[in-house]
């Protein structure tokens, strides 16, 4: 069973990465989540075409921003996430 | 010197050729046609607050328990054998008698259940997530934002429809396999970090299975594994999940 570090190393790479790693993690969990409502929205009828439509591009462009975002921090999609022991993962 | 118990039988019963947690070698306490296999333990090493502090260390814990299951697991097979849940210590043998004594008929009444069975373990994790590319709804260069909902929206219900699916396989091979059984513990699924795969864990069960049905067991796991799931076997175990003597 590996160590678990007795603190975190403030070195200013890592700081930058894991902070990043966190804060994505976060905008991740809402794109989700405004997502899955977006889906529940559409599916519920209740939206023109139009709106439907620029709800799609949104969280077409929001995706694609996140795809950036990580890879300038170098993260894989899998890095988001976080893990709550016996609540299960964030994502 | 202290008397660390490692499993009860019925005499005869014959101690196993290993050392025990403490490298020392087991030996054998009747009393009451029972047999419990035990070992002299140093109390240094063994009573209430070096264990208190030994129990934190996880590399410790990972000693003991190796030694206690190597042990346990080198039991003979021929009689019912009840193992004793890690770390249970008696002052001394007179101890240990007594326990035999005064729960006889409990004891009697679980060797009577567990028979010759023994332990298998069952785990089975999801199928591997189907590629990414396969997109049933096609681009609409209208309408990008429509159609980039719709391709989410069908991702959404394949992941529904498999997580669906999986729970209802794995319910069923449980069924299955708790009929072949003469009794089944769920546990709760395994972290990914241990079980160092990243499917879903659809089932983490362990079950006492009767040696005249254990080839039939056999054949349904591997049964189960034809679905497509992944489907893991482990044992035979000494009946640990079903034959804990907790302490009086």
């Amino acid at each position: 069973m590996p160590e678990l570090p007795r603190r975190i190393e403030a070195e200013p790479d890592t700081v930058a990465r894991d902070l990043g790693r966190l804060v994505l993690t976060i905008v991740e969990l809402l794109r989700q989540l405004m997502e899955r409502q977006a889906l529940r929205r559409v599916e519920a009828g209740d939206l023109s075409d139009e709106t439907v439509e620029r709800l799609g591009l949104g969280l077409m462009r929001l995706e694609e921003a996140m795809a950036e975002l990580r890879e300038h921090f170098g993260l894989r999609p899998e890095d988001l996430n976080i893990d709550l022991g016996p609540l299960g993962k964030l994502l | 010197m202290l008397t660390y118990l490692y499993a009860i039988g019925r005499v005869p019963l014959e101690p196993p050729d290993r050392p025990g947690v403490d490298a020392e070698p087991p030996r054998v306490i009747v009393e009451d046609g029972f047999a419990a296999v035990v070992g002299s333990v140093a109390p240094a090493r063994f009573d209430e607050a070096a264990l208190a502090h030994d129990l934190e260390d996880l590399r410790r814990v990972e000693e003991l328990a190796r030694a206690h299951h190597r042990l346990v697991a080198a039991l003979p097979g021929d009689g019912p054998v009840a193992p004793v849940r890690l770390a249970t210590i008696y002052r001394d043998d007179d101890g240990v008698r007594r326990l035999l004594r005064e729960r006889a008929t409990e004891l009697g009444a679980l060797l009577d259940r567990l028979g010759t069975c023994r332990e298998w373990g069952v785990k089975m994790w999801s199928p591997p997530r189907p590629a990414a590319d396969a997109q049933p709804v096609p681009a609409d260069a209208e309408r990008p934002g429509t159609s980039y909902l719709m391709r989410r929206r069908a991702a959404r219900d394949a992941d529904a429809h498999r997580r669906a699916q999986g729970t209802e396989l794995a319910e069923h091979v449980h069924r299955t396999l708790s009929r072949l059984a003469v009794a089944a513990r769920r546990l709760a699924p395994q972290d990914a970090v241990l079980s160092g795969r990243t499917e879903e864990m659809l089932l983490n069960t362990t079950y006492l299975v009767r040696r005249e049905d254990e080839a039939a067991f056999t054949a349904a796991v591997a049964g189960a594994g034809a679905s497509g799931a992944e489907i893991v076997r482990t044992g035979p175990w000494p009946p640990f999940s079903f034959a804990t003597v907790d302490d009086p």
